[in-house]
């Protein structure tokens, strides 16, 4: 089937695509607007990237992880583990701009300034409205990326655009499970003709991920809620709060009620089965314990997936870059258990839309 | 060519185009005035009367619109002026209203209008058959077919406008435009005769109680036509079978005849003259004849009023229609269906073919832009821009040479199109509905010249209702579909004068649309501009700006070199997939098939640079250029 349509039929139309972006910056076909993934024109091709890079084309993801990960280190609930850390960044500067603990941002820092990565494709979140994907290079334009948005932005074109430009060598890329298994589908040169720079690919850094939501509906949501005030910061704490809070520039933290918000999760999010992006080196996510929410905003959890994500964290400690905590007794299983049920979820809805398509 | 025009040689022959004839009797006639908007097949006719009214001391324009032309022509003929309009099939629809009243009122210097009809719409969007409206309108209709008689014809229906106080409507064909054939000139006026000042009480209304007397001029018609000598009949005195034919049929008839060697038993009538239809002279040949043939184009015009003089008279005769002579009922006559149908008639068989059919294997091509076309990239730019909006949009398309936008080469642009001037009002009517549920960008196109031509009042309902519509004006600074004539907008004349152009953002703005300019060329920020513009409510307007690209190649001071490098190139390959060639689809854009890569034609390439902008890995590079 010719590339464009391929794609058109089966990942847009069925409501499948993520926004990750993985299938633009290649060619003239494939853009977005407004984290829409929009078809200009026509390809003729049969076969091209932008099929083979798509997280939500049909992929054997237990060969594609085994390609990558000893078999030995994999999880059935969350893929390949090798720990699992409580941490945050040690400097207070970062710790004010991140979503969490600022791990991310400190880890990706420290990556870049020991060689472990030469550039990195990174979220800037604009406090959570219209985000866009950027090429990082310095500590300054990485800490300029701290925080998370719930829009998704099409990250992966800007992956695409510095891997055909073909600059950089070890390029790391921060993303969502979506954007991360993209990611690894280029790493493995699917198409014999064009390998993609794909050697370029340095570190993949995943990020936790519920759902992403639609881009029009989180604006329009967060205009009623915040009358004129700007957005700075908005987060999801942990369901027994069943709530969305959006935090403003005069410091006002307002709650919106989860029922609001989930009637605006993007359709692609739906059927996704992947919480902890599985395919990275490393997957962060916000901290979950016993000592609540007050305590766990300002943490990270940290699962390490590779012998480079270990190496890269072992720095961090010895250098003093992150904190750390001991892992609360229990927070594995908690982790597996919330893993699974979103798989369960995704599944099961996916199997749904496969019978009304 | 020109001198033929005006050389006051009587009997001299020339060989002449049924458009220069048309021109050449209009000057034997002496005419006072004249005025057309341009429209295939007859755009020339204007072009060269404008050139030699100097001249001849007549006076010419190209008017904004058919229904201005008109209009005009009405008052030279109120002044006892010789009054001629040129317009084609859509352009006299145009008139209708004009026409109609003028039918009523009458006419005191003789006004001839001229319409040409595009049978097979060879260089138009549809085909009509004009001669309904003589019909609708009651006014006398004459068709030529020979190049001699279209020249013979406008002195002579200008003779009879003036004898009846009627406005006379001649037809012509596209074959009978382009066509070329012998003239003999006939005597040349020394000068137009003097103009007749408007008394006081000289009248020309329109009101109903001229109707009666425009149908005693009807009927007045129809006895000088009884007697015609445009009207021909060869064959038998009692031909049982019958070939009546007008226009472009009427050789396609002589020939077939011949071909099948029926001219024995087979009678052939020639109308010139074909309404009012010269009852007494057809009946004549209908009397004796058992089956009849009407060859004319498109419409049964003839064959409806002949069926009905039979019927009438209690005739007992059977009509081949064109689909019981095996001709379509749409399109052109031609030598071979006509001979087909000739056949069907006499029963005589079909020649054998001694020619082998060519087997040519010629690519099918699409009508296309020109390269460096400003419109291909402005359709390529919107297509791109409403692709990113969440709902699609709707494109309503105009007449101009933006009609092609239709299909590959505009990107497939617009899902509606009417006729020259409608897309502004389409779009109003859709535009509206915004605010009732239609949740879809609405957008217009028109030219330069259309807007002048039509877009003019749909403009100012649209403002005046505040429609939620984009309106692009296409301006290339010509009306280049027809030939570059001049229009109010470019400053020039149909005479060769220089005038004050028309402002199109001063109208815009006086009508009160909110406007902006850009260049289809600049294709990021065209593309933003676009993109702004489709999310603001209201009536807004977009003027792409860019020359013609057939004008700014006669303008380039130093040649542009625009050329592939091919090392560069990505051809068929992942990340391009013959970007160029294949959608962007300029004829400079082409295909090496030898090296699998992307290929710059020289010869048509202009150097617009367009494709430069647009390639995805860089590969085109433009040199020189840069104008002093």
């Amino acid at each position: 089937m010719l590339s464009t349509i391929a794609l058109d039929t089966q990942v847009i139309r069925p409501g499948l695509c993520t926004g990750c972006g993985a299938c633009q910056g290649l060619c003239p076909y494939w853009g977005s607007a407004e984290g829409r993934t929009v078809c200009y024109f026509d390809c003729e091709r049969k076969d091209g990237r932008c099929q083979q890079f798509c997280p939500r084309m049909p992929t054997d993801l237990n060969a594609l992880q085994s390609r990558f990960f000893p078999t030995e280190t994999i999880l059935p609930e969350i893929g390949p583990f090798l720990g699992l850390y409580r941490t945050r960044a040690a400097e207070s500067g970062i710790r004010r701009g991140a979503q969490h603990g600022g791990t991310m941002t400190a880890l990706v820092e420290l990556a870049l300034q020991e060689g472990f990565i030469d550039a990195a494709v990174l979220t800037r979140s604009r406090g959570g409205l219209e985000p866009e994907g950027v090429l990082a290079t310095t500590s300054k334009e990485v800490r300029a990326c701290a925080g998370s948005s719930f829009q998704v932005p099409p990250t992966l074109a800007v992956l695409n655009r510095a891997l055909q430009e073909n600059r950089y060598q070890k390029i790391g890329v921060v993303g969502t499970p979506c954007k991360t298994l993209a990611v690894y589908k280029m790493k493995a040169k699917p198409l014999p003709e064009n390998d993609h720079h794909a050697d370029n690919i340095g570190m993949v850094f995943g990020l936790f991920c519920g759902w992403g939501l639609d881009w029009d509906g989180l604006k329009n949501l967060t205009e009623k809620h915040l009358n004129g005030a700007s957005l700075i910061h908005m987060d999801i704490p942990p369901s027994k709060y069943h709530a969305l809070e959006l935090q403003t520039n005069s410091g006002e933290t307002v709650s919106v009620n989860l029922d609001e918000v989930t009637p605006l999760v993007r359709s692609g999010c739906r059927y996704c089965t992947d919480m902890t992006a599985e395919f990275a080196d490393l997957s962060i996510g916000g901290a979950r314990s016993a000592s609540g929410w007050e305590t766990d905003k300002g943490w990270n959890q940290v699962i390490v997936r590779s012998e480079k994500g270990m190496e890269l964290l072992e720095l961090a400690r010895k250098k003093g870059v992150l904190e750390f905590e001991d892992t609360p007794e229990g927070a594995l299983d908690k982790l597996k258990a919330a893993s699974l049920g979103k798989k369960r979820t995704g599944g099961e809805l996916l199997r749904q839309r496969s019978e009304e398509l | 060519m020109e001198w033929t025009m005006t050389a006051n040689t009587p009997g001299q022959v020339c060989l002449m185009q049924g458009n220069e004839a048309l021109v050449r009797g209009a000057v034997e006639a002496g005419i006072h005035f004249a005025a057309s908007y341009p429209g295939s097949p007859s755009s020339q006719v204007l072009g060269m009367l404008g050139k030699i009214a100097g001249e001849r001391n007549f006076y010419a324009e190209w008017s904004t619109n058919e229904v201005c032309a008109l209009q005009a022509c009405i008052g030279a003929s109120f002044a006892g002026g010789r009054a001629l309009c040129i317009v084609k099939q859509n352009g006299l629809l145009c008139t209708a209203d004009a026409l109609h009243c003028a039918a009523q009122h009458g006419v005191k210097g003789g006004l001839v209008v001229v319409t040409s009809d595009d049978p097979s719409a060879h260089s138009s969007t549809n085909e009509f058959d004009s001669r309904w409206q003589a019909v609708s309108a009651g006014i006398p209709l004459l068709e030529p077919t020979t190049m001699q008689e279209t020249k013979d014809m406008i002195p002579y229906a200008f003779q009879l406008s003036e004898e009846l106080g009627q406005l006379v409507l001649v037809r012509v064909t596209t074959r009978v435009c382009h066509g070329r054939g012998n003239v003999v000139l006939g005597p040349l006026p020394e000068q137009p005769r003097p103009l007749q000042p408007v008394r006081e009480w000289d009248r020309m209304v329109c009101v109903c109680y001229m109707h009666a007397p425009a149908l005693e001029k009807l009927e007045a018609a129809r006895q000088e036509f009884e007697t015609s000598g445009y009207n021909h009949y060869s064959g038998p005195e009692q031909a049982k079978q019958l070939i009546v034919a007008s226009g472009a049929g009427r050789l396609y008839a002589q020939e077939a005849v011949r071909r099948l060697d029926v001219e024995e038993e087979t009678g052939l009538l020639s109308l010139g003259t074909l309404w009012p239809v010269p009852e007494t002279a057809v009946l004549e040949r209908l009397r004796c004849a058992e089956k009849v043939l009407v060859l004319e184009e498109v419409d049964p015009f003839l064959e409806q009023n002949l069926e009905a003089l039979a019927g009438k008279h209690q005739l007992s005769i059977t009509f081949l229609d064109r689909s019981g002579a095996g001709i379509p009922q749409t399109g052109e006559l031609d030598p071979d269906n006509v001979t087909a149908a000739v056949s069907a008639l006499t029963g005589a068989a079909l020649p054998e073919k001694t020619v082998p059919e060519m087997e040519l294997d010629l690519p099918e091509r699409e009508m296309t832009f020109c390269a460096g076309c400003p419109h291909r990239a402005t359709f390529f730019l919107l297509k791109k821009a409403l692709r990113q909006e969440k709902n699609p949009g709707i494109v309503v398309g105009d007449i101009g040479c933006y009609f092609m936008a239709g299909q590959a080469a505009g990107q497939y642009g617009f899902q509606v199109c009417n006729c020259m001037g409608s897309g502004i009002n389409v779009a109003e009517g859709l535009g509206q509905l915004t605010n009732y549920g239609l949740n879809q960008k609405v957008v217009t196109v028109c030219g330069d010249s259309t807007f002048f031509h039509t877009i003019l009042p749909g403009l100012v309902n649209a403002a005046y209702h505040q429609a939620n519509m984009l309106l692009i004006v296409l301006d290339n600074s010509a009306t280049a579909m027809t030939g570059f004539q001049p229009h109010p907008g470019t400053g020039l004349t149909a005479m060769g004068r220089s005038v004050k152009p028309m402002d199109i953002p001063k109208i815009l703005d006086a009508v009160g649309c909110s406007v902006e300019t850009a260049d289809p060329f600049d294709v990021v920020e065209s593309e933003k501009v676009l993109r702004r513009l489709l999310q603001k409510t209201g009536m807004n307007v977009l003027i792409m700006r860019q020359l013609c690209a057939t004008l700014k190649a006669k303008e380039q001071k130093r040649p542009v070199r625009v050329w592939v490098d091919q090392d560069k190139c990505l051809g068929d390959g992942c990340g391009c997939d013959k970007f160029c060639s294949r959608v962007w689809g300029c004829p400079g854009n082409t295909w090496d098939f030898k090296a699998n890569k992307a290929f710059i034609d020289p010869v048509t390439c202009v150097g617009c640079g367009v494709c430069a902008k647009l390639c995805p890995s860089g590969a085109i590079q433009v040199e020189g250029g840069a104008e002093k």
